[in-house]
C-alpha cells in the first residue's frame, strides 16, 4: 500500500513540475522579464504574510466545491452543476441576509442552511432525471449551470438590486448576517474554520457510516452493489443531493464572508477549481484543503506576476490544465510503477530466500 | 401577446435566424456524433469552439483572409481533439476528466491568448480580423419568401447543412465508417478482425474536432465578427444533448438541432415582446432539459416495451 502511496506520491510530483515547465516555457516566449514573473509565480505567494491570508481566504469556496465533487465522482456521477449551485447558494444566503432579521451567529446559521437546502433541492434535476428517465447527469448538470445563473441574475436585477448603486447589486446584508473575519486587516473569515469542519464531517461521512459506504461501492462496482443489497438509486440521488448541499454552502459561505452585498452577475468559476481539486486529492475528502492550498496559491502567484510583470494572470488556466490532464492520466510514468512493482517483488523474493536458507542453516 | 408571437414565427426573418442560429450548434453536434460513433465521449466540444473561435479571429487578422483564419481553426480544433485522444487512449485520463481540462483551456487559456494577440481582456477589439462571406443563391433568391429565408446566409451555414449529408455518407457508404461504427458498437469484435481500435478513434476524434473548429470559426467571423470572452455560452454542451436527442443519426440531430435553434430564436424575439432578458436567455438551457427528459422517457418506454 505505502509503495503505492509513494507512487502517486512521484507522479503528483511529475505532474506539478510538467506543468511549471509549461508555465516556464510560456514565459520565456513571451516575457520582457522572464526571471521576474517565474520568481513572482513561485516565490511571490510566500513573501509577505498577507498574502497567506489570500491564499487561505480563497481556498474557502473551493473547499466546499472539491468535497462535493469528491462526494459525486466517487458514487461515479459525473454531476458538473457545483458551479451553478454555489452561485445560488451565495444569492439565497445574500436574501435571507437582507430580508430577514434574526439575531446574530442564527441569522448566519439560517441564511447558511437555506440557501444549503436550495442549492441541494436543485439538483434533484438532474438526479431524478438520471435515476427515473436515465438521462445523462453531465449533460443536464450542465445545463443546470446556466439556468441557474440566468435565474439568478434575473431575481438580483428584478427583485434584489439596489438601484442607488451604480453598478446591479443587492442591497446591503444586515450586520447580524455577516461572517466574522478571523484575522485582522485581512479578509481571511472564520469561513475558513467552517470548510476545515466540513471537510472532516464529510470525510466522516464517506468512510465511517453506511451511506458513504454505498456510494462507494456504486463507484466502484454498481452490480456488486445492487446485488449486495444497496438501495442504488437512492445512493446515486443521494450523492447528487449532498454535492449540492456543500456548493450551495460554500456560495453562502463566501457570499456572507467576503462581501456585503451581493454582485456576481457571472459564474465565478469556483465549481470548475472544485473538480480540479478533487482530481488533485484523488477524490479523498482529507487531501481537499492540500489541494485547495496549492490552487489557491498557483492563482496568488499568478496574480503577482499580472501585477508586477507583464505575464497575464490568465496562465493559470494552462497550469491547471496541465496538471489535471496528468493527475489524471493513469498510464503516466506507468512504466515506472511497473519498475517498483518489479524490484519490491524481487525483494520479497530475496527476502524469503534468505528467510528459508536461515532456516536451512538453524536445522 | 399570443397572435403577435405566431406574428413572429411565420416571418421570414424569424425563419432565417433559426438557420443562423443552429449552425454552430449543428457543427458541434455533427462532432459528437462522429466522436460518440466510434465510442468516445467527446465533452470538450464547448473548449474546442472557443479555441477555435480565438485561432480563427488572429489568423485572419493576421492574414487578412478568413479562409486562411477557417483552415487554422480546423487544424487547432483537430489538434485539441487529438490531444483529448491523447490523454485518454495513450495515458488512459478519463476522457470525461480530458474533455472538462480542455473545456478550462478554452475558458482561460483563450482570454491568455487573446490579451498576447491583442491586448484586450474582453473581446478582440483590437484586432481586425475577417468575416466569412455570405452566399446569396441565384434563381432561389428572387423567389419570394423562400429566397429570404434560403439565401444570403454565412457560407458556413450551408456548409453546416452539407456536412450532414457528408457525415451521413461517411458513417453508412465507406468503409471508414464502417469501422468507425464497428468501433463504437463492439471494440473488442473490431479488433478480432483486426480493426486497429484506437487508430479509429483517433481519426473519429479529428474529424470531430475540425467540425467543432468549424463551429468555433463560426461563432467568431460568422454569427459576430469578433471574439468574446464566453462566447460559446454552452453551446458545446447543448450540441451534446442534440446528439444525445438525435440518437447518435446524422439526419436526426441535424431536426434536434434545429430545434434547439428554433428555442433559441424564439427566445431572442420574446425579448423584443418585454419579457425579462434574463428569463429569456434561460429558455434554451430549460428547453434542452425538457427535452432530454422527454428523449430519455421515450426510450426507456421502448427499451421497456422489448423486455415485455
Amino acid at each position: 500500500m505505502h509503495k503505492n502511496l509513494k507512487f502517486e506520491i512521484v507522479r503528483g510530483a511529475a505532474s506539478i513540475l510538467l506543468a511549471l515547465a509549461v508555465a516556464m516555457i510560456f514565459i520565456f516566449i513571451i516575457s520582457d522579464v522572464p526571471f521576474e514573473a517565474l520568481y513572482n509565480l513561485i516565490i511571490g505567494p510566500f513573501t509577505k504574510l498577507r498574502y497567506l491570508w489570500i491564499i487561505l481566504e480563497r481556498m474557502i469556496p473551493i473547499i466546499f466545491t472539491g468535497l462535493g465533487v469528491c462526494v459525486m465522482f466517487q458514487a461515479n456521477q459525473f454531476n458538473l452543476a457545483g458551479e451553478g449551485t454555489l452561485f445560488f447558494g451565495g444569492l439565497v444566503a445574500a436574501a435571507v441576509a437582507i430580508y430577514l432579521p434574526m439575531p446574530p451567529v442564527l441569522h448566519v446559521i439560517v441564511a447558511i442552511v437555506i440557501a444549503s437546502v436550495v442549492a441541494a433541492a436543485t439538483m434533484l434535476i438532474p438526479a431524478l432525471l438520471k435515476t427515473k428517465l436515465g438521462a445523462s447527469e453531465m449533460v443536464s448538470s450542465l445545463m443546470l449551470n446556466y439556468i441557474l445563473l440566468q435565474l439568478g441574475v434575473y431575481i438580483l436585477n428584478w427583485h434584489m438590486a439596489d438601484r442607488t448603486q451604480g453598478a446591479t447589486m443587492s442591497h446591503q446584508f444586515l450586520d447580524t448576517a455577516r461572517i466574522p473575519i478571523l484575522v485582522q486587516r485581512s479578509n481571511l473569515s472564520w469561513g475558513i474554520v467552517i470548510a476545515l469542519i466540513m471537510t472532516v464531517l464529510v470525510y466522516l461521512f464517506m468512510y465511517r457510516t453506511k451511506w458513504g459506504y454505498a456510494i462507494r461501492m456504486v463507484g466502484q462496482n454498481q452490480s456488486f452493489a445492487k446485488y449486495s443489497g444497496i438501495k442504488v438509486a437512492a445512493t446515486i440521488i443521494l450523492c447528487q443531493v449532498i454535492g449540492g448541499l456543500l456548493s450551495g454552502m460554500g456560495g453562502a459561505v463566501e457570499i456572507l464572508g467576503y462581501f456585503d452585498r451581493f454582485k456576481w452577475r457571472q459564474l465565478p468559476g469556483y465549481g470548475w477549481d472544485g473538480v480540479t481539486i478533487a482530481i488533485l486529492a484523488k477524490n479523498n475528502p482529507l487531501f481537499i484543503p492540500l489541494a485547495a492550498f496549492f490552487m489557491s496559491y498557483l492563482k496568488q502567484g499568478c496574480n503577482l506576476m499580472q501585477l508586477n510583470t507583464d505575464v497575464p494572470a490568465e496562465m493559470l488556466s494552462i497550469i491547471q490544465a496541465v496538471i489535471f490532464l496528468f493527475f489524471a492520466a493513469e498510464q503516466f510514468l506507468s512504466k515506472y510503477r511497473q519498475k517498483l512493482v518489479v524490484k519490491s517483488a524481487k525483494e520479497e523474493i530475496a527476502e524469503k530466500k534468505a528467510a528459508g536458507e536461515q532456516k536451512g542453516a538453524e536445522a | 401577446m399570443l397572435q403577435s408571437i405566431i406574428g413572429i414565427i411565420f416571418s421570414e426573418a424569424f425563419v432565417f435566424s433559426i438557420f443562423r442560429i443552429t449552425t454552430p450548434i449543428l457543427f458541434a453536434a455533427l462532432a459528437a456524433v462522429v466522436a460518440d460513433r466510434a465510442g468516445v465521449t467527446n465533452i470538450g466540444l464547448e473548449g474546442i469552439m472557443m479555441i477555435s473561435a480565438l485561432t480563427g479571429v488572429i489568423f485572419s487578422a493576421w492574414t487578412q483572409s478568413a479562409w486562411i483564419g477557417l483552415l487554422c481553426a480546423i487544424l487547432l480544433g483537430m489538434l485539441t481533439a487529438l490531444m483529448i485522444g491523447f490523454f485518454a487512449l495513450k495515458l488512459k485520463t478519463d476522457i470525461i476528466l480530458a474533455g472538462i481540462a480542455v473545456n478550462m483551456l478554452g475558458n482561460g487559456g483563450t482570454v491568455f491568448f487573446m490579451y498576447l494577440a491583442s491586448g484586450d481582456r474582453g473581446y478582440s477589439a483590437n484586432l481586425a480580423s475577417k468575416v466569412m462571406p455570405t452566399v446569396n443563391i441565384p434563381v432561389l433568391q428572387d423567389i419570394p419568401v423562400l429566397g429570404g429565408i434560403l439565401s444570403g446566409h454565412n457560407i458556413l451555414t450551408y456548409l453546416a447543412f452539407i456536412f450532414v449529408a457528408l457525415v451521413w455518407v461517411l458513417l453508412y457508404k465507406t468503409p471508414m465508417g464502417l469501422q468507425i461504427r464497428a468501433v463504437g458498437e463492439s471494440p473488442n469484435a473490431a479488433d478480432s478482425v483486426g480493426v486497429s481500435v484506437n487508430r479509429i478513434k483517433y481519426i473519429a476524434l479529428g474529424i470531430s474536432g475540425a467540425l467543432a473548429g468549424m463551429g468555433g470559426a463560426f461563432m467568431s467571423m460568422g454569427y459576430m465578427s469578433s471574439f468574446n470572452t464566453n462566447m460559446t455560452a454552452g453551446r458545446g454542451f447543448i450540441a451534446l444533448a442534440a446528439e444525445a436527442m438525435g440518437r447518435g443519426e446524422p439526419i436526426g440531430t441535424m431536426l434536434t438541432s434545429l430545434l434547439f435553434g428554433f428555442a433559441d430564436a424564439l427566445a431572442n424575439n420574446m425579448q423584443s415582446l418585454g419579457l425579462p432578458q434574463e428569463l429569456v436567455a434561460m429558455t434554451p438551457y430549460v428547453f434542452t432539459v425538457v427535452g432530454l427528459a422527454v428523449y430519455a422517457a421515450s426510450t426507456l418506454k421502448k427499451s421497456r416495451k422489448k423486455l415485455e
